[in-house]
């Protein structure tokens, strides 16, 4: 396919911003790296739009309204109700940075080698499909990664946006001729988890007075 | 079956929906917001009704397929119904009461009504979607509506149940929605007759091996973690003990009495069609049920918390539905076809679907009588209430019974069925064996907990509480849910019909050749 290099490129900088918004301290700046993720997931989508999957282009315009706009707005505006830097968590930096880089090589690599296992047909084992493949699954684990590692009630929350987008980005590879209803339904539901779970950590914020998950322990076994 | 189009399909949902949004623009008033969810309640339940007839015959389809009830369906929405309107009758004087309290505001007021029929319209969305993508946003629909329910005090425990809760889930039936798109896209692939969304041409290209084998096993696996974080099935129940507790009694009666019965209805739709497929499936979810079981029962002794201890109990109870959902596809996927103890097991876990249901919101309404009066939940500081509160005494014994299995009550029947197909399917006597080990246990615990609410002296912390019985509309809803266990319990043969219908609905699934 044409224009393979260029969505090969594109999806494999979304993996270094999504190790940026892990790695970040300061949630606000995880939060424009975030932004920045989502932009690129656009461009991926626009690239694959303009070679003959014009619906395609629809997605993109969903995807920049929930995931460029709303989601980081959101994430800032908790972000700023709240606190900015993020609770130390539990690995420090230079471990954590490392580890997530274990994650990115060893999962994209088993995906892209065994591609096979989740491609539906043929097509999706070609690239670049199969890139876009890799690192979906590849985010999906490292949003997946930074819910379990932190502390910080508003980081999980990014791991949780990071999570969804890959899913949503493995759609354009498993289900490229999903109809424009069925997407305008998850990312709703997106938008809408993301809004009530920030609301709900705003009101842990204010009974416990940190964001800390740490301190949610009244409720055992 | 024939298929005819009919608008019942919109109506079921819509409905509830429609209640919502009017409670929410103009229920400032109290007779409207409970007035007009009682009204609306009945309505539903009236649909419901009509649909369960119809069903029992035809396939109800609207929106060319895409929306469509056959009778595993309308079984699922008819319990929903019932519950539901039990449940709005209950919280009036319940949520009134917290209001005089000081607990709550009226706004909240208003917004406990609006939320509630917003919650019961999705999950009767959920049962009635054809459409396997809406399935998985309906699903989570029915979380973020009931989210702001679980934090309903907003005081330390419930935001913290309420975190927990949203996070959990989310994260959870995010696996499923990778299910989901696998199954759409194994479907797409190919050339098969009608439109890949829909669950019911997704599995007849299961059944016709048109999907890729490579990503079943992997499409699965995700589906039953993201359903199964639904359903409540350990390990994946973390979320279930701490919003059952949290929320407020009959919101607790609706998420363990119908909203887990949803993640089992969507876990039906979408993985039963690959037993054939793989025969560790059918196995792997037999496994996970044996485990649900034993971990709920367990923990059941060790909760001080009343709430917890039912939510525990729930958990138990999912163990025995899932193991009989296990259990019917042993032998399909051993020989392809339905046969020896395939229909007895899923009769039996449809039944404990209607049971546990019936059952469950009982036992939270008979716990919401005690919170009403004495404000306390912790099981050590009650004791001696059931010479104050003999109704509920009787009702919490009745569903503790119940659930526990004893005959002349529903509890048995369905429990009998499900120890019958256990011995009946091959190789899986050992399932019986655990599973009345556990309900053994259950009695127990329940014994032990009804004599330290009900019996002995009255503790301390309740003298100088003036308690009495609930009031009417509270009782009147736990006494018709024990005499649903009566009669289910002494007549199984009443609900027989409905359930033979479902039950060939999903054997129809999971069978390759037909039945």
């Amino acid at each position: 396919m044409e224009g393979a290099g260029i969505i090969s490129t594109l999806s494999l900088s979304i993996v270094v911003t999504t190790i940026a918004v892990i790695e970040f301290r300061n949630l606000k700046y995880s939060a424009y790296a975030y932004c920045l993720q989502a932009l690129l997931m656009c461009s991926i989508f626009i690239v694959f739009a303009s070679k003959g999957n014009p619906h395609i282009y629809l997605w993109a315009l969903f995807a920049f309204i929930t995931k460029v706009v709303i989601i980081p707005f959101l994430l800032l505006r908790y972000i700023k109700k709240t606190t900015i830097r993020e609770i130390k968590p539990p690995i420090g930096y230079l471990p954590s940075i490392i580890i997530s880089c274990i994650i990115m090589i060893i999962f994209y690599n088993i995906t892209h080698v065994n591609a096979n296992f989740i491609a539906p047909n043929v097509e999706a084992t070609k690239e670049p499909f199969r890139t876009i493949l890799a690192v979906s699954f590849t985010i999906f684990v490292l949003g997946l990664y930074c819910i379990l590692i932190r502390r910080d009630a508003i980081k999980t929350v990014h791991g949780l946006c990071i999570l969804e987008n890959g899913v949503h980005l493995s759609l354009v590879s498993l289900a490229p001729t999903l109809p424009e209803t069925a997407i305008v339904g998850v990312v709703t539901d997106v938008v809408i988890a993301v809004y009530l779970t920030l609301y709900v950590i705003y009101g842990v914020y204010r009974e416990f007075g940190t964001t800390d998950t740490y301190q949610l322990k009244n409720l055992r076994w | 079956m024939s298929e005819i189009v009919s608008s019942y399909c919109i109506w079921i949902f819509i409905v509830p929906a429609l209640t919502a949004m009017f409670i929410l623009l103009f229920g400032n008033k109290k007779f409207l917001r409970e007035w007009v969810a009682l009204i609306g309640m009945i309505i539903t339940l009236i649909i419901s009704i009509v649909i369960l007839i119809e069903t029992q015959s035809k396939v109800l389809i609207e929106f060319g397929s895409h929306l469509r009830i056959d009778s595993l369906s309308s079984l699922f929405s008819f319990i929903i119904s019932v519950i539901g309107l039990m449940v709005i009758i209950y919280s009036f004087k319940y949520v009134e009461r917290e209001k005089e309290k000081g607990i709550i505001s009226d706004k909240k007021v208003k917004s406990f009504y609006w939320q509630v029929m917003l919650f019961i319209s999705t999950m009767l969305f959920a049962t009635t979607t054809n459409n396997i993508i809406i399935l998985w946003v309906i699903i989570e629909a029915t979380t973020l509506a009931s989210a702001i329910l679980v934090a309903f005090y907003w005081n330390k425990d419930s935001v913290e149940a309420g975190y927990k809760y949203l996070m959990l889930l989310t994260v959870g039936i995010s696996f499923a929605l990778f299910g989901c798109v696998l199954l759409y896209s194994g479907a797409a692939s190919s050339l098969i007759k009608g439109e890949p969304l829909q669950i019911s041409v997704i599995s007849e290209a299961a059944k016709a091996g048109i999907i890729p084998s490579s990503i079943i096993l992997l499409a699965v696996a995700f589906l039953i973690v993201g359903f199964g974080t639904k359903a409540g099935i350990a390990p994946f129940h973390a979320w279930l003990p701490d919003a059952h507790a949290e929320a407020p009694t009959p919101v607790s009666a609706l998420l363990s009495g119908v909203m887990i019965k949803v993640g089992v209805y969507a876990l039906i739709r979408t993985v039963t069609m690959f037993y054939t497929s793989f025969s560790i499936i059918s196995v792997f979810i037999v496994i996970l049920g044996i485990f649900t079981m034993v971990v709920g029962v367990f923990m059941m002794f060790i909760q001080e918390d009343l709430k917890r201890f039912l939510a525990y109990s729930s958990v138990s109870q999912m163990g025995y539905i899932i193991m009989g959902l296990g259990l019917s596809g042993v032998v399909p996927a051993m020989s392809g076809v339905v046969k020896d103890g395939s229909y007895i097991s899923m009769y039996g876990s449809l039944f404990h679907i209607v049971n546990h249901s019936i059952i469950k919101s009982l036992l939270f309404l008979c716990v919401g009588a005690i919170v009403f009066k004495t404000g306390i939940r912790r099981i050590n500081e009650l004791g001696g209430l059931g010479r104050k509160m003999p109704i509920t005494a009787f009702c919490f014994f009745i569903g503790g019974l119940a659930i526990s299995g004893v005959p002349m009550l529903n509890g048995f029947m369905s429990k009998f069925t499900l120890f019958l197909a256990g011995v009946k399917v091959p190789g899986m006597v050992w399932t019986t064996v655990v599973a009345i080990i556990c309900s053994i246990l259950t009695l127990a615990s329940f014994v032990h907990v009804s004599y330290r609410i009900f019996m002995g002296p009255i503790s301390s912390e309740l003298k100088s509480l003036n308690i009495s019985e609930v009031p009417a509309s509270m009782w009147l809803m736990m006494f018709v849910l024990v005499l649903f266990c009566f009669i289910l319990g002494v007549s199984p043969q009443v609900i027989y019909p409905i359930l033979n219908n479902a039950t060939n609905v999903v054997l129809s699934i999971i069978s390759k050749g037909g039945l």
